[in-house]
């Protein structure tokens, strides 16, 4: 690509600079639909170029939308009047200098491979399989298709592309406004079965149709969906990050190498695995790789970043926790299931919040599905449940795992968005605390 | 540029497109963040421009934006817009319609008093460099940063009724931030809060007076390491207008978007408790609560000669006297509602596609001074300062925690309490509302980061507020 290799001797043109260049070619085609109809489809590309130029410890950054070789020389010739007046970043020691490159896969272009018309034909035969039950569907069908090209005066030169398709489609109960949802993510439509997807949704939506009730506030025995234990476990990566520990706000400060949770929770990171959206470099453009965070209940590493690995004399690692990954447990669902006398299974997660990021106590509220156990089996839908909790202890909390794990795909949705995955199985949790009650579905 | 967008309209005005409409955008904006006293980020991104092209076809929306303004990159945008409509029509059983609006034409320019695009920056980094300074200097605060948000953006909007309007705004968010350890736990104090952003140059930055609160801050955040949580199950509670502004926001101002009415948000975020037929008759909060959606106000960010579908800034009484009057409207939306459109829709660039939005969404003034009020409390709590919000897909369940909070005995301020923590149904909330301060104490604040949508967007937006007393509230829930 020729405006990657200008980049390469704009770097060569300043020696005297720490040059850093992210330059991203993306697009997007967003169907978003409700009430069993299209709401609209949008088309949106964007070429950007974000640069930071570091003078000694003296930096600024900027951006250029559609960027050529003329503007972004007479930018940084007109920054560089600026940098010297500019105080100094003690902490700053030096960009990102890890050279090891991933294996360029070629990516197909998802936006032409699935395109409006196909994703119409799939929307329809979902929404006609659940007219019967009297459910409408709503949610967004994406697919995107990104090039991010790394380049930096350490001779960082390096490309990733990606092709990420997220379907995210909500069933609604067109009398009560009961919802349960159904998702799929990945890079590889040939791993997406509509017959599944459909039956998979048929299925929630049977449990659905039961009674609706309420339930008081207290301690419940309760399973997680895999989507619920990725986001808590999503929202306790902020702990995780090295920056969190120069910001004093880690709850695994000094913890590295402790027991922190039973032996039963392993917690890696896979960028590389072929069931998620995968990723070949963290954002500094270092290599990303599998990494361990959790192993048996121990805490392992952080994910340490060029910026904070150097000012915290930590080793940088590349990872970033995208790509989350639980190690699964011994029993079915069923026999999970069974296994609760009274309690709730919830589905998703819904407005979350720190209350206190260290102590990891949190508040937020259950979606799109929450359901009430009796006698081992799932016998009413409940109105959405607040909890407040301490991440930590609800991890504690976790008394058995699903032998079985899924793909949960989550779309970031601002800007020039990319996608994520984790893969969980389900988790029974003890002494889940739900704080209210929201009264509605 | 305003010739490029007259162009793309006039090239719209083809049979079978029932309505399109065309933005450009172009955007400066600056940020500048110190952390720990050190300048660690300055960085701007200037004439970032956008178009977006929205066309109404077979009763269905298309839309394409782009930031690659060539001619290529033009045409190949006008096409996605209708092929997205055409294509879409066939997945569509109830055709989009409303009624035709008067054309306008028209044009603001905002002036700051001080223009931060054509300031020194040198003297901005000075300004925010000395208050970082003076909140790293106590062994206790373990954390702290200072930050400022400046933005800069010149709108050009045109459909194919007539309308062409263009504007210029200016908006800036001042914050600052420490943190307070002793080792077992930590504690955090901002000013001026969350709801930071006004409408404005570099003048707003200085009017907070930052650099006089950095002491008062450090201050609070050491003392409420050691301070006491409520104990009480139940208590009366004072909101400060920084905090208020976020209640109004989340509990009424986004529950009365009327695309949550018809499902358009449930895919992301969420329903409403409010259905079509409680328009008039339901009971949203006390006799004293009046809330109205404006857009005529200059002073506050959501100010706008039309929307983003052309539909002129109005005033609409959302609750009156308690009452569920209104909602914040659409076109099409007003249409199935039965009521006029409230010029409430928006995108954050050219290159989004218009979404039902808050603009200045305000809670009447009632009597008298926040002294007053806290003087006619026997035994609450005054909070403010928010620290964490959550609230239900229906915007029924909410549960804040402020920074701080101050005992209130006998009609005075005693000690103060950590985490204040309290949780609300929302009608009920608004019902309990016994008093809500005067227009001496009513005031504007705002965010840049209202977040909504499908691609997301983050929107600039604003409340006015006085500070108001909610009677017997569940205020001390800990996880």
């Amino acid at each position: 690509m020729e405006f990657q290799k200008d980049l390469v001797k704009i770097c060569e043109m300043y020696p005297q600079l720490k040059l850093n260049f992210r330059y991203k070619i993306w697009e997007t085609d967003f169907l978003r639909f409700y009430h069993g109809q299209i709401n609209y489809n949008i088309s949106k590309t964007s070429i950007s170029l974000y640069t930071t130029i570091y003078k000694g410890k003296k930096s600024c950054s900027f951006s250029l939308k559609g960027p050529t070789k003329e503007m972004l020389v007479e930018k940084i010739e007109s920054v560089l009047a600026l940098i010297d007046k500019l105080p100094e970043d003690p902490d700053f020691i030096d960009l990102e200098d890890d050279l090891t490159k991933s294996e360029e896969k070629i990516k197909t272009n998802n936006i032409k491979k699935v395109d409006l018309d196909r994703k119409i034909q799939i929307l329809k035969n979902v929404a006609k399989t659940l007219e019967s039950y009297k459910f409408k569907i709503y949610g967004t069908f994406i697919c995107n298709y990104r090039t991010l090209i790394f380049v930096n005066s350490n001779g960082i030169n390096k490309r990733e592309i990606s092709s990420p398709i997220y379907l995210e489609c909500k069933a609604v109960n067109q009398k009560n406004e009961v919802t349960v949802l159904e998702t799929y993510g990945g890079e590889r439509f040939e791993s997406f079965k509509e017959t599944e997807f459909i039956s998979n949704l048929t299925e929630k939506v049977k449990i659905a149709c039961n009674e609706v009730i309420d339930v008081n506030p207290g301690e419940y025995e309760v399973i997680l969906a895999p989507r619920c234990i990725g986001e808590y476990f999503m929202y306790l990566g902020s702990s995780i990050h090295a920056q969190s520990l120069d910001s004093k706000q880690s709850f695994f400060e000094g913890k590295v190498n402790e027991k922190v949770f039973l032996k039963s929770i392993t917690l890696y990171d896979d960028p590389k695995n072929e069931k998620l959206i995968n990723f070949d470099y963290n954002s500094d453009g270092h290599i990303y790789k599998k990494l361990s965070i959790i192993h048996q209940g121990i805490f392992k590493n952080f994910f340490v970043d060029n910026y904070y690995g150097r000012k915290l004399n930590m080793l940088k690692n590349g990872a970033e926790g995208s790509a989350l990954v639980m190690e699964t447990g011994t029993k079915n669902l069923q026999e999970i299931i069974k296994s609760v006398k009274k309690g709730l299974y919830i589905s998703s997660l819904h407005y979350m919040n720190f209350i206190n990021r260290k102590e990891t106590s949190i508040t937020g509220l259950t979606r799109d599905g929450t359901f009430l156990i009796e006698n081992g089996n799932i016998t009413k839908v409940v109105n959405n449940l607040r909890f407040t909790e301490n991440i930590s202890d609800i991890i504690k909390g976790i008394s058995e795992i699903e032998n079985k794990a899924y793909t949960i795909p989550y779309s970031e949705n601002y800007g020039e968005f990319g996608m994520h995955s984790v893969r969980m199985p389900h988790v029974k949790v003890t002494g889940f605390k739900i704080s209210s009650s929201t009264r509605t579905v | 540029m305003k010739k490029l967008v007259y162009d793309i309209v006039n090239k719209l005005d083809l049979p079978g497109i029932t309505y399109a409409d065309v933005r450009f955008t172009d955007t400066d904006t600056q940020s500048i963040y110190f952390e720990k006293g050190n300048l660690k980020h300055f960085g701007f991104d200037l004439d970032s421009q956008a178009l977006g092209i929205r066309v109404l076809t077979d009763g269905c929306w298309g839309f394409a934006g782009t930031t690659i303004l060539n001619s290529n990159s033009i045409d190949k945008t006008i096409k996605r817009a209708i092929s997205n409509a055409k294509i879409g029509s066939k997945f569509r059983s109830d055709p989009v319609a409303f009624k035709k609006l008067n054309a306008v034409q028209d044009s603001f320019l905002y002036q700051p008093e001080e223009d931060p695009f054509q300031m020194d920056d040198k003297e901005k980094i000075d300004y925010l460099e000395k208050i970082a300074r003076k909140l790293n200097g106590n062994e206790q605060i373990v954390y702290s940063y200072v930050y400022t948000e400046l933005y800069r953006q010149y709108k050009i909007f045109a459909n194919t009724i007539g309308t062409f309007v263009d504007s210029m705004i200016y908006d800036s968010m001042p914050m600052m931030y420490v943190l307070a350890s002793n080792g077992k736990e930590s504690m955090c104090r901002t000013f001026p809060g969350h709801m930071n952003g006004r409408r404005g140059g570099f003048e707003i930055v200085r009017q907070q007076n930052m650099e006089v609160q950095t002491e008062e801050i450090i201050e609070e955040a050491i003392e409420l390491l050691s301070a006491p949580r409520i104990e009480e199950e139940r208590a009366d509670i004072i909101i400060g207008n920084g905090h208020l502004a976020l209640q109004l926001h989340e509990s009424v101002g986004h529950a009365t978007e009327a695309d949550r009415i018809f499902g358009k948000e449930i895919s992301y975020a969420g329903k409403t408790f409010i259905k079509p037929e409680m328009l008039g008759n339901f009971r949203y909060g006390s006799d004293l609560v009046n809330i109205f959606s404006d857009s005529t106000n200059k002073a506050g960010m959501g100010y706008h000669i039309v929307d983003d579908e052309g539909t002129p800034g109005t005033i609409v009484d959302i609750v009156k006297n308690g009452i569920l009057v209104d909602q914040q409207t659409s076109q099409e939306t007003a249409a199935l509602l039965g009521v006029k459109p409230s010029s409430n829709m928006l995108a954050s660039y050219a290159d989004d596609i218009p979404l039902i939005r808050m603009t200045n969404f305000c809670l009447s003034p009632g009597t008298g001074s926040l002294d007053d009020l806290i003087k006619s409390t026997e035994n609450g709590y005054y909070i403010d300062y928010t620290k964490t919000w959550s609230i239900d897909d229906n915007r029924h369940n909410f549960q804040f925690t402020t920074e701080i909070g101050w005992k209130i005995k006998d009609g005075e301020l005693k000690h103060i309490v950590k985490e204040p923590t309290y949780f609300g149904i929302t009608p009920e909330f608004w019902a309990s509302c016994d008093g809500i301060c005067g227009e001496e104490e009513w005031e504007f604040h705002g965010t840049f980061h209202c977040g909504k949508g499908e691609p997301g967007q983050a929107m600039h937006l604003s409340h006015g507020v006085a500070p108001a007393r909610f009677k017997n509230i569940v205020c001390n829930v800990k996880a």
